[in-house]
């Protein structure tokens, strides 16, 4: 049996399914972002098997760009993150719902 | 890198170098509030002067420049053109929370320039990951400005939902690029409809990967269902720039979508088409219905926006002919919302987290010149004629007409009628209420004045004569 570059962009597919799921059912804002980084590496995944299946660089270097933003949304995240949790004491984003209606 | 065309990045480098220069500045020298705004200003005013440069250059000869990653055409010279006009009035509007705020007050405006550049970024890109860049550039600084207010509750928890749901939706918009890319084997948004691919076109693949672009750039525009996040950001962030940070991303996400859609996809467009329009109806029934029972003009404002981000779709159910009727109309209710927020902002103060209609009851007696801005945006926004918004009106549905979506337009008229309702109803609050306690007296900066007056008459102008915009947005084409 050879492992071909579709298993790999159908574990990603997987993997970006799981994250989905996790942002939009779990209710801790640390383990929602935790799934938007499985979700963004599900991404990351998928360029590169394609890149593989299609002989072609670029899909590779999109790779480098999805991890520097990435890292750049984690500090900014991470800032709000404590910011709130500094009035708060408290990642469970149920209790963020002031603003309603 | 080959063709390295630099007017066609002018207005993005001189926007830059006045983050630069500013964050230098203020962190070594800590100047006068005064100091900012010369940066900050000379910074814009330099960008706009090179982007109408750009705009005279790329008329002759568009072209994609840095190595097929921008493109240097009339599409991206008027975006950049329009977004650092709406900076520039953003920052008039929101410069007495600058000043309020001495320590923080420069990492407002650095966050605002740095926006205004990631939405450049993102009008001007001609490879799907630089729109991706420009995307995340954009909206990183937008979390933090949400969050400005450190100390507000509420702008924590708006900063909060706008980064988990802007991330996702990013993650979406990213997972379709990528989709794409297995589907096409390329980025580029010209090469993707390029004749070597024509074979790939129907692969379920690349459907999905348009369906999912769609979704991302759907969230970031607030277009229903994927509006949750936008009354609660809108409401939550500071007054003083809520009219930027709505404007300046309806403005860009709405140009990439064109871009991309008609660009790239052109021949997709019956299997985008309908569901664009779908998305639209949506939106203009969720926006306007939820807006009828707010109480507050900020998430009143947020609602009425979801709706307008269903007309602007409205244009691009017919592909390309409809992207004049679409800067149109984003370019007037871009300078409606910064009215309208000025006006907010004004009366509820510049880092309010809220703006409940009653305090409007008797605002024509007590600023008369507030009063008459606020009405007249609520006029525009409602589509009356002799305003900019019933000349956009008219020319999306014409352009969904066109396109066979008579049902589309159909759905459109009603939704501007039972707007009607709540936008004449901020006009009663303001004119015929009468005051039941002494409201405080309204004090407004002249920055704020300039901002509110230019934006009135703009509206005013392109409502009773909209053939000098017309012609100019009907060259501002991509290429």
């Amino acid at each position: 049996m050879i492992v071909t570059p579709v298993w790999y962009m159908m574990l990603a597919a997987a993997l970006f399914v799981i994250g989905a799921g996790g942002l939009l059912l779990r209710r801790n804002a640390l383990i929602m972002f935790m799934s938007i980084e499985l979700m963004l590496n599900a991404v990351n995944l998928t360029f590169v098997a394609a890149a593989r299946q299609l002989g072609d660089i670029n899909g590779q270097v999109s790779v480098f760009f999805v991890m520097v933003v990435a890292a750049a949304e984690v500090v900014v995240g991470l800032a709000i993150m404590v910011a709130v949790f500094r009035r708060r004491a408290s990642a469970s984003i149920d209790e963020l719902a002031e603003l309603r209606g | 890198m080959t063709n390295a065309l630099y007017i066609g990045i002018g207005p993005i480098i001189a926007v830059t170098l006045g983050v630069v220069v500013l964050l230098m500045v203020e962190v070594t020298l800590h100047p006068a509030t005064r100091v900012w705004r010369l940066i900050s200003f000379g910074s814009l005013i330099s960008g706009f002067i090179l982007a109408i440069v750009q705009w005279a250059d790329a008329a002759n000869n568009p072209q994609p420049i840095f190595s097929h990653m921008l493109m240097h055409d009339g599409f991206s010279a008027f975006g950049s053109i329009v977004l650092i006009i709406v900076a520039a009035l953003g920052l008039l509007v929101a410069w007495p929370l600058v000043e309020n705020d001495r320590a923080r007050g420069a990492e407002l405006v650095a966050l605002v320039l740095l926006t205004t550049i990631g939405l450049m970024l993102l009008v001007s890109a001609a490879n799907l990951m630089m729109v991706f860049l420009g995307l995340e550039v954009a909206s990183i600084s937008l979390y933090v400005i949400a969050g400005f207010i450190r100390k507000g509750a509420r702008s924590n928890e708006a900063a909060v939902k706008y980064f988990l749901l802007g991330s996702f939706a990013s993650a979406v918009f990213l997972y379709g690029v990528a989709l794409v890319y297995a589907g096409t084997g390329t980025l580029e948004i010209t090469a993707i409809a390029g004749p070597q691919f024509a074979g790939l076109t129907q692969t379920p693949v690349l459907l999905v990967g348009i369906g999912l672009i769609v979704v991302g750039l759907g969230f970031k525009v607030s277009a229903a269902p994927f509006h949750m996040w936008a009354p609660d950001v809108y409401q939550g962030s500071a007054s003083g720039v809520t009219g930027f940070m709505n404007a300046g991303a309806k403005i860009a996400g709405f140009a990439a979508l064109a871009r991309i859609l008609v660009v790239s996809f052109d021949a997709q467009r019956g299997d985008w088409g309908p569901a664009l329009a779908v998305v639209a109806a949506l939106s203009m029934v969720v926006g306007t219905v939820l807006a009828i029972t707010q109480t507050d003009l900020k998430r009143m404002l947020a609602y009425s926006s979801v709706a307008h981000a269903g007309f602007i779709m409205t244009a691009l159910v017919g592909g390309g002919a409809g992207i004049d009727a679409l800067w149109f109309y984003v370019v007037t209710y871009a300078f409606q919302v910064v009215g309208a927020f000025g006006v907010v902002a004004a009366i509820s103060g510049v880092a309010s987290d809220e703006s409940a209609l009653k305090q409007y009851v008797g605002l024509g007696r007590r600023s008369p010149f507030l009063a008459g801005v606020l009405s007249l945006m609520m006029l525009a926004m409602a589509g009356i004629p002799l305003t900019a918004g019933f000349a956009g009106k008219f020319g999306v549905f014409r352009a969904a007409l066109e396109a066979g979506y008579t049902w589309l337009v159909v759905l459109a008229l009603v939704a501007s009628a039972v707007g009607l309702y709540f936008y004449l109803r901020v006009i009663v609050r303001v004119y015929i209420d009468q005051e039941t306690a002494e409201q405080p007296r309204v004090v407004i900066t002249d920055g704020m004045r300039f901002a509110l007056t230019t934006v009135a008459v703009l509206t005013v102008a392109f409502g009773v004569n909209p053939a000098p915009l017309l012609t100019v947005v009907s060259n501002a084409l991509p290429f």
